[in-house]
């Protein structure tokens, strides 16, 4: 049996307050199996334009810190999959970050991704994480070379985030060996690998799945709630928050591989 | 170039600096960390650079003792590093050629580069010319319209020119969309920064390159037999000013003052300066240092008349050294600027680029509060001939006008 876990991202206050919330519904309710929710930031410079669009929209929206924890909180209440927080460096250092390990789990966060933080630029990230029982995620690429690869897996991180190919969210990945490869050489260490960029389709994950932990969805999922909001229009909030849910619940349906 | 062995540098100044990226930029900046040390205990580059800046850039640059504008301030001695009359306009090649020679050792056959004011644009391009390399410009559509002469050279000179339409539009958005660019392209393209920042080893590898400019001008001093009190550069990012600073750092003086854009005002959005308690430690684009953010971190907006100071954060030597106290800050605002700009042109011939002008003003405050025996030197960093557009609206927006109207009907 091929279950491979799905975790699904999304954006706090994208396109709106109200729809982000509907679209977090959809997603609980579909049962992914986790939810990565990235708290935006002015400058995403490893995002593509559909994040980075997003994440400006967020904050125009009235995104916060704050509310960014409060939204985490409400899922959690609601019986969401475990959440992971999702952030730039800037972010999390404002708040100072021992301070942003203590409120993610407050939220009732599970874990922390913020990929500008490695392991040797931290700011005590891994400790302040580790001390409250939070998973702090590495986030690794197919150009991080053999030894830096065991830098990273040496702190023994429950999960390790496997980016599919170099660059930036967003563009497509064709999937060969090299990535199936490299995501066993991640696997082996125990990690429970999450993978993702560029992953839209059923047979992506298929063909992840016996490589990975969980297959890691963002901008299709992002393109998919900023088309169901366009299309209901601005007038009619409740049908846009509708059209928001069942537009994600639809491509949970399509990705799963059974 | 300085001819002691290159040591191996920390990476961090003080609290500042840094190299906060994904491990997906890791490989590279690893990369250009071994072959800038390499390269810098190298003659050969060494010579080959120090040629390119007397055959092509023109070094060394003069100094002028600014004697109509010492006299009739009645304060100290006014010099004026003349930066500016390097090939391209502006300090910006001398990083650029460093740099593009560095890439052609490591075998990369593209550059991508951020350009504000288009100045580093138009020296990356046209040193990518000279050397046979690909080169893609990235550059805020705000500036694109407010630097346009620039864009044009970039072109002219075989370079790609893409618009950066994220966020402010300006150079903070150019960073964003070259490192962008760079995390897939990095195995054949070197991102060649323009300013003393960045994730590491970027601040060190520019303050390196634009040091030829403090070299010059303190033996440039010594032949005049002057000794400096003061010295006083303009801050963006703070490549020329800590290249202009560099043979003074680890001295107590001269004073070594640098210059932030105090735009038109000091609220929020209104100005472009980060220190002296405006801007607040962050991380952001790889490195940390004062930036103005909100409670969040989110960056905030900026403002300045001049495109190459328009940058939310300093150069994380910069920031050190302010806090530390070994540079003090001051700010000089649009019109502070472009009166500046006026007066050296009318008392010395010299007309400043905009971000210059900045460094120009804050001097002659200075040097009037001076006697007549202190020395006062500013770097022009650039030459003002890129700013026509702006500087012609804003000090003569009449005639200005019927002269675009005429270009259009003759077109
Ligand atoms: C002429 C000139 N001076 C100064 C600057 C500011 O940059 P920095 O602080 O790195 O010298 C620029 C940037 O574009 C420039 O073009």
């Amino acid at each position: 049996m091929s279950t491979t876990a799905i975790m699904a991202h999304m954006i706090p206050y994208f396109p709106d307050r109200e729809l982000s919330y509907a679209a977090a519904h959809g997603l609980i309710d579909s049962k992914v199996d986790y939810l990565e929710v990235q708290f935006p930031f002015s400058d995403p410079s490893a995002d593509g334009p559909t994040i980075e669009d997003a994440c400006g929209r967020a904050l125009a929206s009235g995104f916060s810190t704050a509310r960014g924890f409060e939204f985490v909180h409400t899922l959690v209440d609601r019986g969401a999959p475990p959440v992971f927080i999702m952030t730039y460096a800037g972010i999390a250092y404002a708040s100072g970050v021992k301070e942003f390990c203590d409120l993610a789990k407050q939220s009732g966060a599970a874990g922390l991704i913020v990929p500008d933080l490695p392991y040797d630029y931290d700011e005590g990230l891994y400790e302040a994480g580790i001390a409250q029982g939070l998973a702090v995620v590495p986030v690794v690429a197919p150009s991080t070379t053999p030894e830096r690869l065991a830098e990273v897996l040496r702190g023994r991180p429950e999960y390790v985030y496997a980016a599919l190919r170099v660059g930036i969210t967003g563009a497509a990945t064709e999937l060969g060996q090299d990535n199936l490869e490299f995501l066993d050489r991640v696997g082996a260490s125990g990690a429970k690998v999450l993978a993702g960029f560029g992953i839209r389709s059923r047979d992506q994950v298929r063909m992840l799945s016996e490589h990975v932990h969980a297959v890691v969805v963002g901008s299709a999922f992002v393109k998919a709630i900023s088309a169901a909001a366009e299309a209901a229009g601005p007038d009619e909030p409740a049908a846009a928050a509708e059209a928001v849910y069942s537009a994600v619940e639809t491509l949970v349906s399509a990705l799963r591989p059974d | 170039m300085p001819q002691h062995q290159y040591r191996a540098f920390k990476n961090t100044f003080g609290e500042f600096g840094g190299r906060y990226v994904a491990e997906v930029l890791r490989p590279p900046l690893d990369e250009l960390e071994a072959a800038f040390i390499a390269a810098m205990n190298d003659p050969q580059y060494r010579a080959e650079f120090d040629s390119i800046c007397t055959e092509y850039i023109g070094r060394p640059t003069p100094l002028l003792h600014a004697r109509n504008t010492s006299r009739e301030i009645g304060g100290a001695q006014l010099y004026i590093k003349l930066e500016g009359l390097a090939n391209t306009g502006a300090h910006k090649i001398n990083n650029a050629v460093g740099q593009a020679l560095l890439a052609k050792r490591m075998g990369k056959t593209r550059i991508i580069a951020e350009t504000g004011a288009g100045q580093h644009g138009v020296a990356t391009a046209a040193i990518c010319a000279k050397l046979g390399l690909e080169c893609c410009i990235y550059m805020g559509e705000v500036d694109i319209a407010r630097q346009k002469p620039n864009v044009f050279c970039m072109e002219l000179y075989g370079a790609e020119v893409r618009p950066v339409s994220g966020g402010s539009r300006t150079l903070k958005d150019a960073v964003n969309e070259a490192l962008r660019d760079w995390a897939s392209s990095f195995a054949n393209t070197h991102y060649l920064i323009g300013s003393a920042l960045g994730p590491s080893p970027f601040p060190d590898m520019v303050r390196e390159f634009q040091s030829v400019v403090g070299q010059e001008t303190k033996a440039q001093l010594k032949a005049a037999g002057a000794t400096p009190d003061a010295l006083v550069a303009c801050v963006g990012g703070g490549s020329n000013s800590i290249g202009f600073f560099s043979p003074y750092l680890e001295s107590e003086t001269p004073r070594l003052i640098g210059v932030e854009a105090g735009g038109r005002g000091m609220n929020t959005g209104e100005h472009a300066a980060r220190m002296n308690g405006l801007g607040k430690t962050g991380i952001v684009q790889g490195y940390k240092s004062l930036f103005l953010l909100d409670d969040d971190g989110q960056v905030q907006a900026t403002h300045s008349v001049s495109a190459g100071l328009d940058y939310p954060g300093i150069g994380p030597q910069l920031a050190h050294l302010g806090s530390i106290g070994r540079i003090e800050f001051t700010r000089a605002t649009d019109t502070e600027a472009l009166d500046a700009l006026k007066l050296f042109a009318r008392n010395e011939g010299v007309i400043f680029a905009l971000e210059s002008a900045h460094g120009g003003a804050a001097a002659l405050k200075l040097a009037a509060e001076l006697p007549p025996s202190a020395t006062v030197v500013v770097n022009m960093s650039g030459r003002g001939d890129k700013d026509i557009f702006i500087t012609a609206r804003e000090i003569a927006p009449e005639s200005w006008k019927r002269f675009l109207e005429q270009e259009v009907q003759t077109l």
